[in-house]
């Protein structure tokens, strides 16, 4: 989640979990429950009908979703329902015109969450309860659950994600170091640990620390070396930043919000240079440095 | 109230007695351990107890030992290292037989080992321990890198290599000795031990790159291990991946063809102290998985028989990343741990498994402080959607449990923030004479039946004669299953409620008979609790 993203949820988080009221903005367009929809929502993935416990709504205008309408924190706790797209949608999940969900009949212990920094066509929950937003919408597909406070958060889309990131071995990282390949596009993308294959301990190291990337010659593809870190003591206040300036590819950049630096937070990472006065990737001051994994 | 509770095999109450301090001489249990009625299993077809092979001829194929330890003094000198001269052996002899000297000189010390399809013999009264020295696992080293083994704070599960590999047709690990892999104890050149590396990654449950103790590499066929006692691994103490010959197409042409694991004993950590004197337990000892069958890739056709297992993390783990069928878990006891689990990985299909009389009592080895309820676990079946899969045809009867804070755990969400598509999918699953015995636990002991979502349920979960002391409905949780129960008790069917549950019959009353199956549990060797910690 970018910092500027969060902060925004950590400002509007207040205001919704104080009270039982509903987060929903006037977005001037309806929902409703669309019958045969329904129906069609309720098969199985080989066709056979089932009662998967789903409701068809058929919205419209700008920005209406069932489940944004319906989100809400009662005692802080979230509720809400889940809702699959049946098309695909924009980056950040917000429609653009008429669009059609699935959506849990029941409330669940997830809300839709508005401000969430989902990217490429995906969109937010916040969920208490130890079950994935899958458990309860057969229909929708989620990211790997980022802790955040109490809660736990999700990227989601009723179609299928978007292709992230694969492990590459034949980079020539260093010992220690794991090969990936991004897409370029969109901007931004970085190895996350929900791209690391089924055989490997995820952990919930969500955030890999990954060198500047390299471009590969079709331009198509970014190349990183990365390693999942150890836990970053507390008050840890360094975060890795592929966009220092000057920072050459295969290097490691990092933003530091305080007076730590990137070796106090990230043991292997030797910053043989002072930081450097300047902005982070999220936008805000920071010292910047740029360091080598040893 | 005590002659009811020493029917069930609670001891004397509280507190628990001291426990004799035997590990490392006696590692057999004083008592047996029996769940049930002792012909229960009997219909559980078992191969033959294999037998300790011919001493090898050839002079050079027998070790004797150059170095000694003691039980006030048990840190090898590692000065002369052993490494050489058991891996010459273990490459030109099909026995290799470790021997004392007759006096003191009882141990072996060594790096990183190789067997290929031969049988290693520790004799009783020695004791092959693993070489301290990082330096000598590391798996990554470059010209310009000296590798990851043993650096704080890397999260890299293969930094090291494993202790003793094992390769080939037949292999076998044999006899009365021991494998010390010397987990707690200092590394050489540093100022920590193997698991307090571990430890630092507990709070991201990260992975650490620890060398396993005995590591089974694809292709193996007919592996066995017979009477070993293992102590202090560093990481897992056995992967196993072993097949009939012939491999998976094989089947299993007859019981244990893929792999025999009997008589064999875990205990983790073997003493509290280190030489240093820093406490150690079980709960310190993380990642020191008993036996992992399936781990690196198919175990099929296995049996595992007469074991002892008490340790800092899974007690036996089927790993179902690559395929396991046809296990037979039969006449074992737990201490200590994480429970007979299966998965995380299901992706590759788990489909055969009984488990036939197993005691598992968290009362017989104290865990130590900081330890959480997942260090004293009974029954797991566990996944989720980052690496699930097909679960079916599994038996757990016969199991009796003590003290054990989650006594039965089938879940589809074992972590729920892993993403993914592989959607665990558990059926034909029965839990048939299971007693979870209350003696001094103070917290309440949970059952866990849940499948993934209305679309992938859990199906035909079968429960029979299954009687959890001091249940309730805060500790009885079930989503998307569906549960058949009967025609034995189950004590807590009114709280198996929750979405998309079924249960069948579905006015299912428990019965009052027949009465919950006869616990013994055995006396564990287990060093003496230091003063003032919590049993």
């Amino acid at each position: 989640m970018s910092a500027c993203r969060k902060l925004s949820w950590l400002a509007l988080g207040p205001l919704v979990a104080a009270c039982s009221t509903t987060a929903t903005p006037d977005l001037g367009g309806t929902c409703a429950v669309d019958d045969a929809l329904t129906a069609t929502c309720n098969l199985t993935p080989d066709g056979g009908a089932a009662n998967l416990g789903l409701v068809g709504y058929g919205c419209t205008g700008a920005g209406e979703r069932p489940d944004l309408e319906q989100a809400q924190y009662v005692d802080g706790i979230p509720q809400g329902i889940i809702c699959a797209d049946e098309t695909p949608l924009p980056d950040g999940g917000v429609p653009s015109g008429p669009q059609n969900y699935c959506c849990t009949s029941a409330r669940t212990p997830c809300a839709y969450n508005p401000v969430a920094a989902c990217g490429a066509g995906t969109y937010g929950y916040e969920c208490l309860d130890i079950n994935r937003p899958e458990s309860y919408n057969p229909d929708i597909v989620c990211g790997q659950g980022v802790p955040g406070g109490k809660y736990v958060e999700y990227c989601c889309a009723g179609i299928s994600l978007p292709p992230g990131c694969s492990e590459f071995d034949g980079l020539g990282c260093a010992a220690g170091l794991i090969g990936w390949n991004c897409p370029t596009s969109p901007a931004g993308i970085v190895p996350k640990g929900q791209d690391l294959a089924a055989n490997k301990s995820r952990a919930d190291q969500y955030y890999l620390v990954c060198s500047v990337p390299t471009l590969s010659p079709s331009g198509k593809v970014n190349n990183f070396c990365c390693y999942p870190p150890a836990a970053v003591p507390p008050g840890g206040a360094c975060v890795q930043d592929t966009t220092v300036p000057g920072c050459a590819s295969g290097r490691f950049g990092f933003s530091c919000y305080g007076e730590e630096t990137p070796s106090d937070d990230y043991p292997p990472m030797n910053c043989p240079d002072p930081g450097v006065p300047g902005t982070s990737a999220a936008g805000f001051p920071a010292t910047l440095y740029c360091c080598d994994y040893e | 109230m005590a002659a009811l509770l020493a029917g069930f095999g609670c001891q004397s109450q509280p507190p628990i007695p001291a426990l004799p301090y035997t590990c490392a001489v006696n590692a057999d249990p004083s008592t047996p351990s029996l769940a049930g009625a002792p012909d229960d299993c009997s219909d559980i077809a078992l191969p033959p107890e294999p037998t300790l092979p011919t001493p090898p001829t050839d002079p050079a194929c027998t070790l004797t030992a150059q170095t000694g330890t003691t039980a006030d003094n048990w840190i090898p000198d590692e000065t002369n290292i052993d490494t050489m001269r058991i891996q010459t052996a273990l490459n030109t002899c099909p026995v290799v037989r470790l021997v004392t000297d007759g006096g003191a000189n009882n141990a072996f010390v060594s790096g990183p080992l190789t067997m290929n399809g031969v049988t290693l013999w520790i004799d009783q009264g020695v004791t092959l321990y693993e070489s301290r020295d990082p330096n000598n696992y590391q798996a990554n080293k470059t010209a310009t890198s000296p590798g990851d083994c043993g650096k704080v704070g890397i999260n890299d599960s293969s930094a090291c290599t494993s202790f003793l590999t094992v390769m080939g047709t037949s292999p076998a690990i044999v006899g009365d000795g021991i494998i010390d892999g010397q987990g707690g104890e200092r590394l050489i050149g540093h100022d920590y031990s193997w698991w307090q590396l571990s430890s630092a990654l507990q709070t991201i449950d990260g992975s650490i790159g620890n060398p396993t103790m005995i590591d089974l590499k694809t292709g193996v066929t007919s592996f066995v291990m017979y009477r070993i006692t293992l102590h202090n691994s560093a990481k897992f103490h056995v992967k196993i991946t072993s097949t009939p010959p012939g491999g998976m197409a094989a089947g299993c042409p007859s019981p244990g063809a893929g792999f025999i694991v009997w008589g064999v004993t875990i205990l983790t950590p073997s003493r509290w102290l280190n030489h240093d004197g820093l406490l150690m337990s079980p709960h310190f000892s993380r990642n020191t998985d008993g036996i992992d069958p399936g781990e690196t890739s198919f175990a099929t056709c296995g049996a595992m028989v007469n074991n002892t297992i008490s340790t800092g993390d899974d007690h036996i783990a089927i790993k179902g990343g690559h395929g396991v069928s046809d296990i037979r878990v039969v006449h074992n006891h737990f201490g200590s741990g994480h429970g007979m689990s299966i998965g995380s990985e299901t992706y590759g299909g788990v489909d055969g498994l009984t488990v036939c009389d197993l005691t598992i009592d968290a009362d017989s080895r104290p865990v130590g402080e900081g330890a959480s309820p997942g260090d004293m676990n009974g029954i797991r079946v566990k996944s989720d959607s980052s690496r699930g899969g097909t679960v079916t045809n599994v038996q757990f009867r016969n199991v009796c449990m003590r003290d054990v804070n989650n006594a039965i755990l089938m879940s589809t969400a074992y972590n729920p923030l892993f993403s993914g598509m592989k959607i665990p999918q558990f059926s034909n699953i029965l839990f048939q004479n299971i007693h979870d015995v209350n003696c001094i636990n103070t917290v309440q002991p949970v059952v866990t039946l849940n499948g993934f979502s209305a679309l992938y349920p859990a199906t035909n979960i079968g429960l029979d004669n299954v009687v959890v002391d001091w249940t309730g409905p805060l500790a009885v949780s079930t989503e998307f299953a569906q549960l058949d129960l009967g025609p034995g008790p189950v004590n807590f069917a009114p709280y198996l409620a929750g979405p998309d549950v079924s249960v069948s019959p579905p006015n299912f009353q428990s019965p009052s008979s027949p009465a919950p199956i006869n616990c013994t549990f055995p006396v564990l060797p287990a060093p003496v609790v230091p003063p003032g910690w919590k049993n």
